[in-house]
């Protein structure tokens, strides 16, 4: 029995092995993801760090971008904490050892849609490597802090969960450098620590703030019995409630400061009944209430940054909707100025270097800023790719433009690519709020359609951005329209003329949102204790629509007939109609048979493109506490479900997208991750190939000309995989050949698609542009450990045309080829650089072979070239007469080396014989010889200059100025040219005929004077002569 | 069943803890062993490696030539111009006119400290501790679709170089080189492949390539390599 157990066993594990996909993310090799950005509107910053000691050393913690480092007080970033989750709450720097960074995941900044972390990270070597150091539950760190005299105790602040009771909630403590924990204090599973800090003349002082809160997904509520301010004398063993002089409870979240020069001072932000500032002078004993502006006490859930000048105590900062500066201890307040330019609102974290007070880092909803004068004025830092998209779409231009809406950042739209490739200024705003949905009108090229939370959208053109508001308003019986935060605009996938929106009802309008027609009944649950928005915000009312709730969130026309529209609600509805909306089936309950938890958001549906039965869509429950990734399928128009299951999945899901082609090929975006499956879902694996591997990822499109995947990130700003093709043909069979090229189009010859401009970006985040010339693309089953990879281009004869070398990686390689031959060797010498062997003639239309050698293996693929017929400035004509110039003078530039190399032989022949000489009559001859070569040496090519900018000119510089303007420019040779190429070809071969001239007149008379010496040579002439 | 059940899990829980044992003193000599082994390198006087850089069909001629502890000399040779570098434990040279240099240039004292450590061709593994560097095992971390085991090493000098070795074969596939010059932090990632086994019975990657940018490499192809061939001392000496 046991010996069938165990055949059994082995043979399902080789059935199993057999038909699983060897398909992950290292097969995509080179396949990498280009960074779009934008610099130019940044995303939230959550946390900032310098190191003391240089003040040009910093961390920048964002909200899902991860963390960026500077070392250059600024000038440029880079993100370090690519491997790991994308939300920080607070970073520590050790300032006695700056190699020493703590970052705490999970950003405490709790609106509806902050994201979630999963513990805390140390590095100790300055954040090139990170351990996970425990505190994995908590979900939210809001502070860090080290005590100065003893780095081994650190405090951490977990506000904890937001959407769940949980005991991971409390102030932790470790004395041993972050090994172990203990909870310091700890209030209840709803209430957690929001802020702590340390006297630096007594670290045994700890002040810590608690705070009650929890958000439903249809409510807020910041305050309760569990908030309060807290002191402890003994390192956090003991606590003491903070009362004299405070209001009455119940407080919700407390921004605490203390004045690191005076520690005795603090300020705190009390929310409570009555939000007001507290001043005391005692460390906390007693407390003195001072009215405040409205900036300062204005929306203290979202507001929590409080920071005293670390040299002035009486310099308080208080970063919030705006910035405010007090000069006077925090009895008044005065608003940084807007001379330096509009500073983005909603402020989160400030740095001020100790070293140099005046200088001040301040982290907005928009990015980071620099001031130098204590915060009066603001410079934008714009290289933070770190945008919060929350979905992105695309036009079918050329370059095709991507749209999209940013949290607190509107909506945009800049080119995929661009002469000197996508930089800020290519960014353009199109309308305002927090941006969600920006569409473009796929059949009228100057409209997109823009929306700002609670579904106010607006039809924008786009050659004026002059917009008109088209959110449908309620007829009579509607009743109150309930729009969600982020409402849905959907342009029809079948029929695209057709414009969707949706509140608890679904609009159609078939003339721009102009005019609609309600087409659904309530879609929702119509849950009316979900519906009670105006109590929303706990002890300060916040209700901005980001509660709404029992809405339509997600809409999907069937690319297959226009009749058949998908909907899912934020209330766990899932419903469609095949009749265009006159009849409505609700398949909620067929999900859930498959598992999926009552009343969870849908926040995606996928109308499969191959089949009108087939839908797939994406739910997140992570409003109710759980975090589980839900992605389904189902084939039977939403009778059965089936829920992707994969080890790989992590983070609540956004989106599942179907390929355009491969129908096998899936896409799914989550809040920690990119997921592919190459397996129409039955396995999936984290795409990482320069995608973050934690990315938030909001939304996913395909571009069906480009096959460009393009990511919309909540963090990151867009990011795109350029042509995803390869992974197509790796979804079948492909991917178990050892080696496969990948099939090559016809490419048009060109330079690249475009020029550069001439200047270099000054700034800001370039996001670059995709290749110019389309790559080789090959695929290695495995890495090659040994031999060689070699690429080689054949013409029709089967001559060589250049020769690459490949790349070796697992999965899929690119290799450049320019289109061009091999340049001339350049010859030896000279004080210039030969440009002129950089350049080699570009190839003609036509069939060449491409030859991948890998190991001893050959394989061959064609690949053909065309004539650029998008170039209308370039005719064939053109091209052949460019192609017959340039060949001439590149055959010009192989005999003037061949000369100046016979040259430099001789002259090495002379020098190394002429040490044997003894007779100085012989010597001098050989001198007089060797000075006429250098004299006609000398006139071949740049031998005396002495600086880059003093422009000596011999026959190659002349020579290399015609070839590399004709064989680099797509043009025809002009008049002037072709006359050029006359004159230096009449002087190429007078150069020829002086040196043979040369050579007759010393040539055999030294060897034979030589020949008496005894010395004897190798032929001392000159090949050159014809 | 049961007990076939268990001595799975007694196989996957050793290899999880051999796993977390594998010391970076290990890892590095498995990979010393890999290429050769302590002894036939410890024997390596000099090194003369000729290659060629190839982009775009534009070539340029390195040849690099290294006496243990004595100097290292890289000569390149780009559209015609002869460039070099020098260093030797007390003095280093740059003649780049490539970079518009017309003069040979001395290196700044900076420079010949940082560059002392590096005059070692014996392999900066060989014998780490008693060279004076140290070295940390940071786990493991994907390289091109291999999880590959992280060293850290930190020369004598300063410089930082985390090593990514292939944990099947122990070659190393990539470093990453961290270093302070002139108050610039500079980073320089380096992939290494095509290992060859030489008569004296060390390998060496044929194959060094170095990203330009994202998907695109400049490879260096190396074509020949002598070891222990005496080297002048004027090699490293500078001359115009």
């Amino acid at each position: 029995m046991k010996q069938l157990l165990l055949s059994i066993c082995v043979c399902s594990i080789s059935l199993v092995s057999f038909s699983q996909s060897n398909v992950n993310s290292a097969t995509f090799g080179m396949l990498e993801a280009r960074w779009l950005g934008p610099g130019t509107m940044s995303g939230r910053i959550t946390a900032i760090e310098g190191v003391n000691k240089d003040g040009k050393t910093l961390y920048i913690g964002t909200a899902g971008g991860g963390i960026w480092k500077s070392t250059n007080a600024g000038a440029s970033f880079k993100p370090i904490f690519d491997r790991y989750c994308q939300s920080i709450g607070a970073l520590a720097i050790d300032q006695s050892k700056p190699t020493v960074v703590y970052a705490g995941t999970g950003e405490s900044n709790m609106r509806n849609s902050v994201s979630i972390g999963n513990g805390l990270y140390k590095s100790t070597d300055a954040g090139d490597n990170w351990t996970k150091i425990g505190l994995d539950s908590t979900e939210h760190i809001s502070k860090i802090v080290i005590d100065p005299s003893n780095s081994n105790i650190v405090y951490v602040a977990a506000p904890g969960p937001l959407w769940s009771d949980s005991e991971h909630r409390g102030l932790y403590k470790s004395t041993d450098g972050g090994k172990t924990w203990t909870k310091s204090l700890y209030i209840s599973d709803k209430a957690g620590c929001a802020d702590v800090s340390l006297d630096p003349n007594n670290p045994n002082i700890v002040y810590a703030t608690t705070w009650e809160f929890r958000r439903l997904p249809y409510l807020f509520n910041s305050g309760g019995k569990g908030s309060g301010i807290f002191k402890s004398m003994d390192g956090g063993k003991t606590w003491k409630e903070l009362t004299n002089g405070l209001p009455a409870k119940p407080f919700g979240r407390t921004a605490l400061a203390l004045a690191p020069s005076a520690p005795e001072n603090l300020i705190a932000i009390v929310e409570a009944k009555d939000t007001k500032m507290y001043i005391s002078k005692d460390g906390g004993e007693s407390w003195k209430e001072q009215s405040a502006t409205l900036n300062v006490v204005s929306r203290p859930f979202y507001f929590s940054t409080l920071v005293i000048d670390p040299k002035d105590p009486k310099r308080v900062y208080r970063p919030a909707f705006s910035f405010s500066y007090s000069d006077d201890g925090g009895y008044s307040f005065a608003e940084a100025s807007g001379e330096g330019g509009w500073v983005h609102s909603d402020h989160h974290a400030l740095w001020i270097n100790p070293n140099n007070t005046n200088q001040l880092y301040l982290g907005t909803d928009g990015g980071v800023y620099i001031s130098l004068d204590r915060g009066v004025t603001w410079i934008f830092v714009s290289n933070l790719p770190v945008g919060q998209f929350y979905h992105v779409a695309v036009d079918n231009r050329e370059p095709y433009n991507i749209y999209g809406g940013l949290q607190d950042n509107g909506s945009w739209y800049a080119p995929s690519a661009k002469p000197n490739g996508v930089n800020n200024g290519d960014w353009t705003a199109i309308y305002g709020g927090d941006g969600f949905w920006t569409v473009p009108d796929p059949t009228d090229p100057n409209i997109a359609y823009a929306e700002y939370q609670g579904g106010n959208m607006a039809r924008v053109d786009l050659r004026t951005l002059k917009s008109v508001s088209i959110k449908p308003q309620a007829a009579a019986a509607d009743g109150k329209l309930r729009w969600n935060w982020n409402t849905p605009i959907h342009t029809g996938q079948k029929n695209p003329k057709n414009l969707y929106t949706g509140a608890q009802y679904l609009f159609k309008s078939t003339d721009q949102g102009r005019n609609w027609v309600r087409i659904s009944p309530d879609l929702t649950t119509n849950d009316k204790k979900k519906q009670e928005q105006d109590n929303s915000g706990g002890l300060s009312a916040d209700n901005t629509s980001a509660e709404n709730h029992t809405t339509i969130f997600a809409i999907a026309e069937s690319p297959l007939d226009e009749n058949i529209i998908w909907v899912g609600t934020d209330d766990g509805n899932l419903q469609y109609t095949t009749d265009g909306g006159k009849t409505w089936t609700n398949v909620a309950a067929n999900v859930a048979a498959a598992g999926l938890p009552a009343q969870t958001w849908v926040s995606s549906v996928e109308p499969s493109r191959f089949d009108k039965q087939v839908i797939y869509a994406s739910f997140d429950n992570h409003m109710y506490g759980d975090h589980k990734t839900y992605l389904g399928k189902s084939s039977d128009m939403g009778k059965t479900w089936t829920l992707f299951k994969s080890e790989e999945f992590t983070g609540f899901a956004h989106k599942i997208k179907e390929d355009l082609v491969n129908k096998d090929l899936l896409f799914a975006g989550t809040e920690m991750g990119m997921f592919a499956s190459v397996t129409g879902g039955r396995e999936w694996f984290r795409m990482k190939n320069r995608i973050p591997e934690y990315a938030l990822v909001r939304d996913i499109v395909i571009h069906p000309k480009t096959h460009d995947l393009i990511l919309g990130t909540h963090g990151r700003g867009v990011i795109v995989v350029d042509d995803i093709r390869p992974m197509r043909e790796l979804a079948g069979e492909t991917s178990n050949k050892p080696v496969h090229i990948f099939a090559l189009a016809p490419q048009p010859i060109r330079d690249g698609q475009f020029g550069n401009g001439g200047f270099p970006p000054t700034g800001g985040w370039s996001a670059g542009n995709p290749a110019g010339i389309p790559p080789i693309q090959y695929y290695l089953k495995d890495r090659i450990m040994s031999g060689d990879v070699k690429v080689e281009i054949f013409n029709d004869k089967g001559e060589l045309i250049q020769s690459m070398p490949g790349s070796k990686r697992k999965g899929v390689n690119k290799v450049y080829w320019n289109q061009r031959m091999t340049p001339n060797k350049s010859a030896a010498g000279g004080t210039k650089m030969d440009r002129g062997g950089m350049v080699a003639p570009q190839v003609l239309p036509g069939t060449y072979t491409l030859k991948l050698t890998v190991g001893k293996e050959e394989y061959k693929q064609p690949i053909v070239l065309v004539h650029d017929v998008d170039n209308t400035t370039y005719s064939m004509e053109d091209r052949l007469a460019q192609h017959k110039v340039s060949m001439e003078l590149y055959n010009m530039q192989k005999d003037l080396n061949g000369l100046i190399e016979e040259v430099n032989g001789e002259q090495k022949l002379l020098k190394e014989s002429g040490e044997k000489i003894k007779s100085e009559k012989v010597k001098k001859l050989l001198k007089t010889y060797n000075q006429s070569l250098e004299e006609f040496r000398a006139g071949l090519l740049a031998t005396k200059q002495t600086s880059i900018f003093a422009d000596e000119e011999q026959l190659r510089e002349r020579l290399t100025e015609l070839y590399t303007t004709i064989a680099g420019n797509e043009a025809r040779p002009s008049n002037l040219q072709l006359e050029r190429l006359q004159s230096l070809q009449g002087e190429l071969s007078a150069a020829k005929a002086k040196h043979a001239a040369i050579s007759k007149q010393y040539a055999d008379k030294v060897r034979q004077a030589m020949a008496k010496e005894g010395v004897t040579t190798p032929a001392l002439k000159t090949t050159s002569v014809k | 069943m049961k007990a076939l059940k268990l001595a799975f899990l007694g196989a996957a829980l050793l290899g999880t803890m051999t796993g977390f044992s594998q010391t970076a003193d290990e890892i590095a000599n498995k990979h010393i062993d890999a290429i050769g082994g302590k002894d036939n390198w410890k024997k390596i006087k000099s090194v003369i490696m000729d290659g060629t850089m190839s982009f775009q069909g534009i070539d340029i001629a390195v040849t690099t030539t290294s006496v243990h502890n004595t100097g290292s000399r890289q000569d390149l040779n780009i559209m015609g111009q002869a460039n070099y570098i020098i260093m030797t434990p007390t003095a280093g040279w740059m003649y780049m006119p490539v970079q518009g240099q017309t003069n040979v240039e001395p290196m700044t004292e900076e420079m010949v400290k940082k560059g002392a450590d590096e005059l070692d061709t014996q392999g900066a593994l060989v014998d780490y501790k008693e060279k004076g560097h140290s070295l940390e095992y940071l786990g493991k971390e994907d390289v091109e679709g291999t999880e590959c085991h992280k060293l850290k090493l930190t020369l004598k000098g300063g410089k930082v170089t985390t090593y990514f070795i292939d944990p099947s074969s122990f070659l190393l596939l990539k470093s990453t080189a961290k270093q302070e010059v002139n108050g610039q932090e500079m980073e320089m990632t380096t992939g290494y492949s095509n290992y060859q086994k030489l008569p004296e019975g060390i390998s060496m990657p044929m194959t060094i390539s170095v990203p330009l940018g994202p998907g695109m490499n400049a490879d260096m192809v190396i074509s020949k390599i002598q070891i222990n061939k005496e080297v002048p001392a004027t090699t490293f000496q500078p001359a115009k």
